[in-house]
């Protein structure tokens, strides 16, 4: 006989409403059902009616976390519209400041999924040494979480040279803290009690399902956007890219750990071989009829935004496609089977971001088919 | 015995890592945009600000005839400050800008 | 009538309702400051916890409508009368409580078990799932560590010969501290192991895991009631470390330094606040377990040392 438990849309597990329905039988998981819709804002219809200037700090309020690669990707698919090409130090600075984002999007990671599994103490310190990128980017930008500094044709602000020291010694700082955390995260027998061989997403379903981002690269798919399909300023520095075999929720947790050592190294490479020049280019506020699509890495994976225009200052038409809503399909397979003490922990493996992945398309979760939902249908919506 | 033993007894010892505001204030690096102020001389009445602003916040207000910033709308981001000519618009360091009555909240 | 003004003052005032109340939410208070620190934070003022039940008690009174009231109501009373019961079983000033019986170790078990059995009524009751779940992984939870719990006292008893709780501190006052014995470490372990599970702190707070089921089997519960809970938790984490500190660590004794003659119940407050503090520091180095895990953990682990303790007592010499 199974019993239904709701969690969502307000539940202490999730951090942005979201329902989902698990039957279970005990404590063992039968059945998932997903609904989403609960953060839709109508941001595609916004995109619409604002002239190109004015969308980039709208796609930057499609979600706080990962702002700056929104704002990015939208930035560099309007320059191919145009046609033109930012300038050099203008793609190491948006380079640096997206890691500083990545890097603060994973210890955010990191703090709430201790605290799902009970350990305070590492939440709490998580957050702490978070306030180091924090206020390398209030430095770097202007604004520690919103920074507005791209703009189409390059950035608006520049590093200064007296700012470089204390950027090294914060990442330094950020370099000790996270390897401190590597080794717990290695060596703490309760972490790998509640952590290993949970949530296990193999590599075939992976593929299958399309997922992306540090959920894949945990199940052995070598896939990352900027070593795959280099934009900006990313052939020219080298990295490598954080792979796991097992695909459990421990091996995520080690991806996201191993990826913010590899953007620290990122950051002090662009520093270094940052060359000089000016920071933005002149571009035409009429852009001419053209439409693209541009994919960026977003510290959650695969970010793509399709923009047609139709030459006037308004684009005709934005999509956005964040990576959250890629990684919705595999989430079944990992429920399933599992038990009800390992639901935040598993739905907190993937790092949702439900704030951007509300768009206008329905996947009904049983059949695997999918339909599009009108605006007046979506306002008529009832369940 | 776990490893963030030693951590959490050295934690017991040092200082807080806490800021204790409002008792103690950290100033915000150079560079850092909170509220915009407009100086009324520089202003030319070019309204400029008016047509870069992303939110609309920036109105004419009617008994200066000079440009007014209201708080709820505005999205800190410089734009205004940027596109300026005279540089009248500055964005400052102030960012403790709650209040009671959100109508009030301007810059002019 | 002298005794029952005595027995009336006993319960309600000193060592009963009052001041169990006032220690028990003091030595909370300094858990969760302590707590703050060790995360490299300034954590809450040490009378929080009074301004917290005192706030909830002056809130409304909510019975939810699918709750069967009369169970869900009498809950918290039953819980914490059962509890300042046992604060009256031990002994605080001197090696006699303010009660006595013939056995009364095992009318303390006893007594300890009601506040589990009534806080797992108040969540069946409660008409919720996240209730009913937490409820039965506190059944899950009270079948782990109550046998590591009476098999670590009947070590105790077995040294002693006696089931008397007055008996075992007058006893520890003549032979010294029975953790000395090296014989009963192992069981001292255990009961500290246990009484980590009883008083539901990391790694074993699965029945109220805040993250997975809102609050567990106190889901529903609000205002006045969950006052009176937060006041039944905090006295038995006071009670339970009065427990341990009588069996294993001498219980009050009074000493004299110098010319000043400091009484018992100065030494009981120092050892009880020396044992929270020992929970204390284990609930900030874990993570929570799964339920299955914790009772793996308990009847191989803990139920081993326990019973390796028992078989030292009665073989060796």
């Amino acid at each position: 006989m199974t019993f239904v438990i709701p969690i969502g849309p307000q539940h202490p597990a999730l951090k942005e409403p979201e329902f989902f329905r698990f039957e279970v039988k005990g404590e063992e998981i039968v059945d998932v059902d997903i609904h989403l819709g609960y953060a839709h804002r109508g941001i595609e219809e916004a995109f619409s009616r604002r002239n190109y200037k004015h969308n980039i700090y709208l796609s930057e309020r499609v979600c706080g976390i990962c702002n700056v690669v929104h704002s990015t990707t939208y930035c560099q698919a309007v320059e191919q519209l145009a046609g033109i090409e930012p300038p050099e130090r203008a793609k190491y600075i948006r380079a640096i400041i997206m890691e500083l984002e990545r890097i603060h999007s994973h210890l955010l990671w990191l703090g709430v999924a201790a605290h799902q599994i009970g350990f305070n103490t590492l939440f709490m310190l998580a957050w702490r040494d978070r306030e180091y990128v924090m206020d390398l980017r209030e430095m770097i930008s202007g604004g520690r979480v919103h920074s507005a500094t791209n703009t189409i044709g390059g950035v608006r602000r520049d590093l200064k040279t007296e700012h470089i020291p204390t950027f090294l010694r914060g990442l330094e700082k950020l370099e000790q803290s996270t390897n401190y955390y590597i080794k717990l995260f290695e060596s703490d027998r309760t972490i790998l009690a509640r952590c290993a061989n949970l949530g296990v997403l193999s590599k075939e379903n992976a593929i299958k399902f399309c997922a992306v981002g540090p959920t894949s690269r945990a199940s052995g798919v070598e896939t990352d956007i900027r070593r795959d399909d280099p934009y900006g300023a990313y052939d020219a520095l080298s990295f490598d890219v954080a792979i796991e075999r097992e695909g459990d929720v421990w091996a995520k947790g080690m991806v996201r750990l191993r990826e913010i050592l590899e953007s620290i190294r990122i950051v002090r490479q662009a520093i270094k071989e940052m060359p000089g020049g000016p920071i933005r280019t002149k571009v035409d506020s009429q852009i001419p009829p053209n439409e693209t699509v541009e994919r960026t890495e977003a510290p959650r994976g695969e970010l793509l935004y399709y923009i047609r225009s139709n030459g006037t200052e308004i684009p005709e038409r934005v999509r956005v496609r964040t990576p959250t809503y890629g990684n919705f399909a595999s989430m079944k397979s990992m429920f399933v089977g599992g038990t009800v003490a390992e639901i935040p922990i598993v739905l907190w493996s993937i790092d949702p971001c439900f704030a951007c992945d509300d768009r206008v398309a329905l996947v009904d979760s049983h059949t695997g088919k999918t339909r599009v939902v009108s605006f007046d249908e979506l306002r008529r919506w009832r369940k | 015995m776990p490893r963030i033993i030693l951590q959490v007894l050295k934690n017991v010892l040092r200082k807080p890592f806490t800021v204790k505001y409002p008792y103690v204030r950290v100033e915000p690096p150079e560079g850092y945009r909170g509220a915009p102020v407009i100086d009324k001389e520089k202003c030319i009445q070019c309204w400029q600000c008016i047509r870069v602003c992303p939110d609309r916040a920036i109105t004419v207000s009617k008994e200066t005839k000079k440009p007014s910033i209201w708080h709820g709308r505005c999205t800190f981001c410089g734009e205004c400050a940027e596109v300026c000519p005279t540089r009248a618009i500055t964005m400052t360091k102030n960012f403790e800008l709650t209040t009671y009555d959100i109508q009030r909240a301007r810059s002019e | 009538m002298m005794e029952v003004v005595n027995f009336v003052i006993n319960s309600l005032v000193f060592p009963g309702l009052l001041f169990a109340s006032l220690v028990g939410l003091l030595y909370v208070g300094i858990d969760r400051k302590v707590t703050g620190h060790m995360q490299h934070r300034i954590g809450p003022p040490i009378w929080q916890e009074y301004l917290d039940v005192g706030k909830l008690l002056s809130k409304e009174d909510i019975t939810p409508g699918a709750a069967q009231s009369l169970v869900f109501n009498t809950m918290p009373l039953i819980a914490l009368g059962a509890i300042v019961a046992v604060m009256l079983f031990l002994p605080i000033t001197s090696a006699q409580p303010a009660l006595t019986s013939v056995a009364d170790l095992i009318v303390i078990i006893y007594l300890l078990n009601i506040p589990a059995i009534c806080v797992m009524l108040g969540g069946y009751s409660s008409g919720s799932p996240f209730g009913a779940s937490g409820a039965a992984r506190y059944v899950v939870q009270l079948f782990s560590y109550e046998f590591v719990f009476i098999l670590a006292i009947i070590a105790v008893v077995a040294r002693v010969e006696s089931l008397s709780l007055g008996t075992v501190v007058s006893y520890q006052a003549q032979q010294g501290w029975l953790v000395l014995d090296w014989r009963l470490l192992p069981a001292m372990i255990a009961a500290l192991i246990g009484a980590q599970g009883k008083l539901l702190r990391v790694p074993f707070d699965i029945p109220e895991a805040e993250s997975e089921i809102v609050h567990g089997a106190l889901t529903e519960y609000s205002g006045p009631k969950l006052a009176i809970w937060r006041l039944v938790y905090d006295i038995e984490t006071l009670v339970v470390a009065g427990l341990l500190a009588a069996l294993f660590f001498g219980g009050p004794t009074a000493y004299v330094i110098g010319d000043a003659q400091i009484p018992g119940v100065v030494d009981f407050l120092i050892k009880t606040l020396a044992i929270v503090l020992f929970t204390t520091t284990l609930r900030n180095i874990m993570a929570r377990l799964r339920i299955d895990q914790a009772l793996k953990f308990y009847w191989s682990f803990a139920a081993l040392l326990a019973i390796i303790s028992l078989i030292l007592v009665l073989v060796v010499p």
